[in-house]
């Protein structure tokens, strides 16, 4: 028997696996620890470069940047108990109640991750603001901005993940401990606070860790429905846009990064207690029947997702008013005759799709990586892989705007569509680099071997063992990434320069400017775009599950 | 196609699996490295298949050094317990899969595939899918890919723990006659001491990273070396020697030189002879019925036995019984 020599050579492949580790790591390195690295440094020297802690003593000298750190805080808590609480109460009709209708809760929960805080806030502009929608029909004085504004825009727009989480240890909970509880002559209410809410317990702190460190990070609403109360995100925008201090920027930068950092380890470690539920999961449950739950269930979950659909709506409805709120007839010029015409939009989608190919490339080039190797090198990329999930993005932002306006990079990189599409892959990082890996879990470590065994070098294992398991994970890394970079503002708002403009920016641009019709148009568009990714991705995902044999 | 593995060490963090381990295989041996999990037989198993680099230690095949060889140029066939197939590929694609990636053209790897599904007794189930075949077609399918590549040796690494009893018999049988036929040589790990007994040339019993014993099925069950295999191979009796010098003195005979401590005398639950006998010094215990055999528990002056007997028998427990045994073999404790 004769064994026919494989047709690559060792070097070639032992060079294939080395760079799908380096690649994306130099991608990390430069993009991303080195500007936040500036950002800190920035925040520890003075004009000439020597160190000083004067910026953070000037922190204190201003009485309004105290304040900002006390109304952040203060909105954090509050939206994250408002999100929390009804997150659970959706969940909860979700999973265990006799609801109808379950699928329109579902699809109302999409619109949040369709219309940014940006959009929610407008939305809630447009409805309850002074001159909004209901003053207008009814003739109430409503004032929308500042506290309750912030708070109800960051909670519609956290309720998604909280309801995600909340749902996924709902499901791990096994029907026979309900049935045993059952058995035993437990009440309903009994079982909740027995079996139900003791399993919650971490999926509950990991959300609220979750939004406490969204809302603290977030300017897209900031801006729009903060008003007068100010929050510490509008005050970096302020020191670096309207002062250009960007040695305070960067200061108050490293002060929300603390907090920020410190909320995501902790959900982290929430996380990681989470009860992992048990092997078999046994029947499905079918909850009892009990009218008083799904009477209380059903109310709680129109108060949190009513709010949801009218503010949309509310969006969708004045992009097409002529001229809001004076003339309140429709037309269709606002999407015909936009001040910039598509051109934002367009750039926002080329942006979007530079950064999701970029993403889905390099998230899995490191992840294909991280497999064979060694656990001290692993764990520490892994890490620093995570780590922008804890990094605001406009502390992201900042630091680009300080590492590649001025630095050894500027020449090429400065205002360029590359960069804003870094600084969003880079923003949004952990969460991809989430999903691959748990998409690469499910490759079947014999497979890998086998392929090894036959004669097959790295470049045959990726192609013939790791893609075909990680296409799902691949598809939702591509569009989570395209979707996140249509929407976000904090990460690049400093990035963008009169020659690239972002559908995101114009948004703010002209709301500040109060053409509120024009801003709502636009807000429509990233909608709809991002609408339309969902849906493709979506039918995706099901061709391939249909076609391929991969669970 | 011979094999040897010369003092073969591997640790893991520090952990040592294999200490020392050498064995060699002859041209179409059938070889199983048996042993309980954690024994290190995988990594052996992996250390061959090149997919393991060892620590130290010398792999060779047909006289050539293969130690720093990769996998892929090997030339080994493989299977894994599950989930190894291409799930987005037909079981034909499957198994032309290592020839595919030798070069070989596309209208022989066709007739090839079709040959070796019909070997494996899955002719006209070509097209299915990996999820369209059952746990034993999915293993049969893996066979036919392990060979399609006419590989030097064929490696089998607990290809049947992950399916039915009833499946896994039926495939034993069939595993051992495709080998024989093609004369091929392999080697299988599994911790199913029925499995290696009934499949193996030769067994290498292992445990905690090292051989205990090498032989045959009947060397490995008859002549255990030492309590270990006498244990995990079979059930064992194993009697102190100050208690078979009271008892039994006659095996004493044999009993290899050194000290009491050192050695014990195990007797198989079939060496027993049990006759009622109201004056007998064993008391039955237990007895649990077998259909064609029963399986006795006996208290026999302090020391408990396990016995088999054959045929009807009437025995109950509470019985008193006198105790023989027809042979037994000293083992090392």
């Amino acid at each position: 028997m004769n064994a026919v020599a494989a047709p690559h050579t060792p070097t070639r492949t032992s060079h294939l696996a080395w760079l799908l580790l380096a690649v994306p790591c130099a991608g990390l390195l430069v993009f991303f620890l080195y500007p936040l690295l500036s950002v800190a440094w920035r925040s520890v020297t003075d004009a000439g470069g020597a160190f000083t802690l004067a910026n953070y003593a000037r922190l204190l000298d201003d009485p309004g940047l105290p304040r900002a750190a006390l109304h952040s805080v203060e909105t954090g808590l509050v939206t994250t108990l408002a999100t929390v609480a009804f997150g659970l109460g959706i969940a909860m009709a979700l999973h265990r109640s006799r609801l109808p209708g379950k699928a329109l809760i579902r699809a109302t929960l999409l619109l949040p991750m369709l219309a940014p805080s940006l959009v929610l806030g407008l939305g809630l502009v447009l409805l309850l603001g002074r001159n909004g929608l209901v003053h207008r029909l009814t003739g109430l004085p409503t004032d929308i901005y500042g506290f309750p504004g912030l708070v109800i825009a960051n909670t519609l727009y956290g309720l998604p993940q909280v309801v995600l989480i909340v749902s996924a240890a709902l499901a791990r909970t096994p029907a026979r401990h309900y049935d045993a509880a059952a058995s035993m002559g437990a009440t309903p209410w009994r079982q909740f606070i027995d079996i139900t809410l003791p399993r919650l317990r971490f999926a509950l702190l990991a959300a609220a860790f979750l939004v406490f460190t969204e809302t603290l990070t977030d300017f897209g609403s900031a801006v729009i429905v903060g008003g007068n109360y100010r929050v510490l995100a509008m005050e970096i925008y302020s020191e670096v846009v309207g002062q250009l201090d960007f040695a305070m920027g960067a200061t108050l930068g490293m002060v929300l990064l603390l907090p920020a950092l410190l909320s995501v380890w902790l959900g982290r470690l929430a996380k990681r207690r989470q009860d992992s539920g048990d092997g078999a999961p046994g029947r499905a449950l079918m909850p009892a029947q009990h009218a008083g739950r799904d009477g209380f269930l059903a109310i709680v979950s129109l108060i949190a997702l009513l709010p949801i659909v009218a503010v949309v709506a509310t969006v969708a409805y004045v992009s097409f008013v002529k001229l809001w709120p004076y003339q309140q007839s429709l037309t269709l010029a606002n999407y015909t005759g936009m001040s910039e015409g598509f051109g934002p939009v367009w750039t926002s989608l080329a942006m979007s799709f530079i950064a999701a190919v970029a993403g889905c490339v390099l998230v899995f080039a490191l992840c294909a990586g991280l497999r064979k190797a060694p656990p001290a090198l692993a764990r520490p990329l892994q890490f620093i892989a995570s780590l922008p999930a804890a990094v605001p993005g406009m502390v992201v932002g900042l630091g680009y705007v300080m590492a590649f306006n001025h630095g050894p990079l500027s020449g090429w990189l400065h205002g360029s569509l590359i960069i804003i599409a870094a600084c969003s892959l880079y923003h949004y990082h952990a969460q991809a680099f989430l999903t691959m890996q748990t998409g690469m879990r499910q490759v079947p470590d014999a497979l890998e071997d086998a392929v090894a065994a036959f004669g097959g070098g790295t470049r045959e294992v990726l192609r013939d063992a790791v893609l075909p398991f990680t296409a799902p994970a691949a598809i939702s890394t591509f569009f989570y990434l395209f979707m996140r970079s249509m929407v976000t503002l904090s990460g690049v708002i400093f990035l963008v320069t009169a020659d690239v403009g972002l559908a995101s920016v114009s948004v703010m641009r002209l709301d500040e400017n109060g053409f509120l019709a024009q801003a709502a148009a636009y807000a429509m568009c990233v909608v709809v775009a991002g609408a339309l990714a969902l849906g493709a991705m979506r039918l995706l995902l099901h061709t391939l599950k249909e076609r391929r044999h991969v669970a | 196609m011979h094999l040897r593995l010369e003092e073969i060490s591997k640790a893991w963090g520090g952990h040592t699996v294999l200490d020392r381990v050498s064995f060699s295989a002859g041209a179409s041996d059938f070889v199983c490295l048996l042993g309980p999990s954690g024994c290190g037989k995988t990594t052996l198993l992996r250390i061959v298949a090149g997919l393991t680099e060892p620590d130290a230690g010398r792999v060779e095949l047909a006289g050539k050094d293969i130690t720093h060889v990769p996998a892929r140029e090997r030339g080994m066939g493989i299977v894994f317990q599950s989930y190894s197939l291409f799930p987005d590929l037909t079981a034909a694609a499957n198994v032309g899969y290592p020839m595919r990636l030798r070069g070989i053209p596309a209208s022989t790897i066709a007739t090839r595939s079709t040959e070796l599904l019909a070997k494996v007794g899955l002719g006209g189930f070509g097209g299915r899918f990996p999820d369209e075949l059952s746990g034993g077609q999915q293993q049969r399918v893996a066979l036919a890919r392990a060979l399609a590549a006419e590989p030097a040796l064929l490696l089998l690494d607990e290809p049947l723990s992950a399916l039915d009893p009833a499946i896994r018999a039926q495939l034993r049988g069939e595993i051992r006659s495709l080998q024989r036929s093609l004369g091929i040589p392999t080697i299988m790990v599994t911790h199913d001491q029925d499995e290696a007994l009934a499949l193996a040339d030769t067994i290498v019993c292992m445990k905690a990273g090292r051989i205990e014993q090498i032989g045959s099925p009947r060397d490995l069950y008859e002549r255990p070396s030492s309590r270990f295999v006498a244990d995990f191979i079979g059930h064992a009796n194993l009697l102190p020697t100050a208690f078979v010098r009271e008892v039994m003195p006659g095996f004493l005979e044999r009993r290899p030189p050194g000290a009491d401590a050192t050695w014990e005398l195990c007797l198989r639950p079939e060496d027993i002879v049990l006759e009622a006998d109201p004056r007998g010094d064993a008391v039955v215990s237990d007895v649990t019925y077998l259909g064609n055999l029963a399986r006795a528990g006996l208290a026999w002056r302090g020391q408990r036995l396990v016995a088999e007997l054959h045929g009807r028998n009437t025995l109950t427990p509470g019985e008193a019984v006198a105790v023989d045994a027809i042979r037994g073999a000293w083992v090392c404790t």
